[in-house]
């Protein structure tokens, strides 16, 4: 137990490193399209299952998928939450300031859906079923992260 | 598959923080008690099975480290990492080696020190193109996830309540449980801080340190040692698609999880879970997800998880204990934590669990749950197969 002893000699670790990873064909086509604005998905061609994010194959068909079609910013909330708790920004390792909003859009054009940020203004507008749209940056760069969130359209 | 049986279990007392034991001292500790157990030695292991998450602790080749915990040293030694599911899968892998014939006894452990690392950090670490710009750990996942079970079943806040109270009272009478809470009440509950719509706090598991470890061995050796073993009449490990918006609905569609239930329960010839099973040990890291997978492992039928947990049927005087241990809820070092389902599952048949002892217990359920994506289902037994 942890009573008895007394406190041992610990270390303590500070790392700051980068990482580069490659994209692979579908996902570079993907994202060039999100700096111009444009969403696309990947249909099997088996299951006719309309893939975001777009990826080489199939999961459940195990076939390789070359087919895009558009994806339109807009689309049917499927679920929503708010988050009270500042979890780590996988992009900065840097806890997020809560509260805010996190939904599963069903866009427009896609089979699966898209989990991203909310508004939550008003967050009594907030419910499944609700029709929601993209809020993109003033200034695109090809990340996801060109969607700010998602608003309850009026 | 050949027979095998688990024969030997072993675990920490599992804590918010264990900082008076490395991580090697931390498992020696649930090894040494499996093996006292067993009845075994070291060099009566053929080969270690480990199980960890070692994104948690960022540390990488945990096992390189810890193994002399487990008298590695001169043995056969790896480890399984896949969220949740690591430590039933870790288990399974031992089943399969000494059911393979290729070793006789094979000993898993289990651990993780959270207190050590940095686990939100770890749980960040997802697709860096798609789920890094927009991730919120496994609350969010499990907030949206939840509001649409909810939605769908008309499960309530205080339905899920009776489940968090249910693990914390179940806690209270076991010895190695991180969060013993005996006067816990749906209120506490649901005052509890609000962390992710609908989520409390007090829905959540905890992050624990600790280890747990069971001794595993071949048909023949379990045979010699005696009639007492826990045999293992059922494994089942599934995978499903990587992202969270793959699988619509997924608390209500579990598909890896109906998937490896229908295959376990086939090859054990369970027909009627509820009634087959004397005790379960199920992975739910959160209220709500017992009550999805009440559904999913064929307790009920679909929407009828909130009549279970009403009535009493789960509790440890009702038809189908569930989580006497109390649970994922009550304690969770993640890479342990499907160890010490099979370890509390088998305790139970053998008949030493103590205060959490369902009296008879013949047939047990073991389950394991990863990162949305993994699913495993086991079956022990009393009886030889």
């Amino acid at each position: 137990m942890t009573a008895a002893k007394p406190e041992l000699v610990s270390v303590t670790l500070d790392l700051d490193m980068t990482w580069r990873y490659a994209s692979g064909d579908p996902m570079d086509r993907f994202l060039n399209g999100v700096a111009k604005g444009r969403l696309e998905a990947l249909r099997c061609p088996e299951c006719d299952t309309r893939y975001l994010p777009p990826r080489p194959f199939c999961g459940r068909c195990n076939v390789a998928m070359d087919e895009w079609g558009p994806v339109s910013d807009t689309g049917t909330l499927i679920a929503w939450t708010v988050v009270h708790l500042s979890i780590i920004d996988g992009r900065t390792g840097e806890p997020r300031p809560s509260p805010y909003g996190m939904g599963l859009v069903q866009l427009d054009g896609a089979d699966t859906t898209l989990n991203h940020y909310l508004d939550t203004a008003d967050p009594d507008r907030l419910s499944i079923g609700a029709r929601v749209k993209a809020v993109w940056r003033d200034e695109l760069r090809g990340a996801m992260d060109d969607i700010i969130h998602f608003e309850v359209v009026p | 598959m050949n027979a095998v049986a688990v024969i030997g279990t072993g675990q920490t007392n599992h804590a918010k923080a264990r900082p008076d034991v490395t991580q090697p001292e931390l498992i020696r500790e649930a090894v040494d008690a499996a093996l006292v157990d067993a009845g075994l030695t070291a060099d009566d292991i053929d080969a270690v099975v480990m199980s960890n998450m070692e994104m948690f602790e960022g540390r990488a080749l945990p096992e390189l480290w810890v193994a002399e915990g487990a008298y590695g040293t001169g043995k056969p030694v790896f480890k399984i990492a896949t969220g949740g599911t690591s430590g039933t899968s870790a288990c399974i892998a031992g089943f399969h080696q000494a059911g393979s014939g290729a070793f006789d006894t094979v000993l898993v452990v289990g651990f993780e020190k959270h207190s050590e690392g940095h686990t939100q950090t770890g749980m960040a670490l997802v697709d860096p193109f798609w789920d890094r710009a927009v991730a919120s750990g496994a609350l969010g996942n499990f907030a949206l996830s939840i509001s649409q079970y909810m939605a769908e079943r008309g499960v309530t806040e205080e339905h899920a309540a009776q489940v968090a109270v249910k693990a914390r009272r179940n806690a209270a009478n076991n010895p190695h449980a991180h969060l013993q809470m005996p006067d816990l009440t749906i209120d506490d509950v649901l005052k509890s801080r609000m962390l992710a719509e609908p989520l409390h706090l007090l829905d959540m598991c905890p992050q624990s340190d600790g280890a747990a470890a069971i001794v595993v061995a071949s048909g023949d050796t379990a045979r010699k040692r005696g009639p007492k073993a826990a045999w293992v009449h059922a494994a089942a490990t599934r995978h499903d698609q990587p992202y969270l918006g793959d699988l619509d609905r997924r608390l209500i569609t579990t598909r890896a999880l109906r998937s490896a239930a229908a295959s376990a329960y086939a090859q054990a010839g369970i027909t009627d879970p509820l009634r087959d099973f004397d005790i379960a040990e199920i992975y739910e890291p959160a209220s709500y997800a017992e009550l999805a997978w009440y559904e999913a492992l064929e307790f009920c039928d679909d929407g009828e998880a909130r009549r279970l947990i009403d009535d009493g049927v789960t509790s440890m005087d009702g038809e189908l204990p569930v989580n006497p241990s109390g649970g994922v809820l009550s304690t969770n070092p993640v890479g342990a934590s499907g160890v010490i389902r099979v370890a509390e599952a088998s305790l139970q048949l053998l008949g030493r669990a103590g205060d959490r002892q369902v009296a008879g217990a013949k047939t047990a359920l073991a389950t394991g749950y990863g990162v949305y994506a993994w699913s495993d289902v086991i079956v022990l037994r009393s009886e030889m197969p």
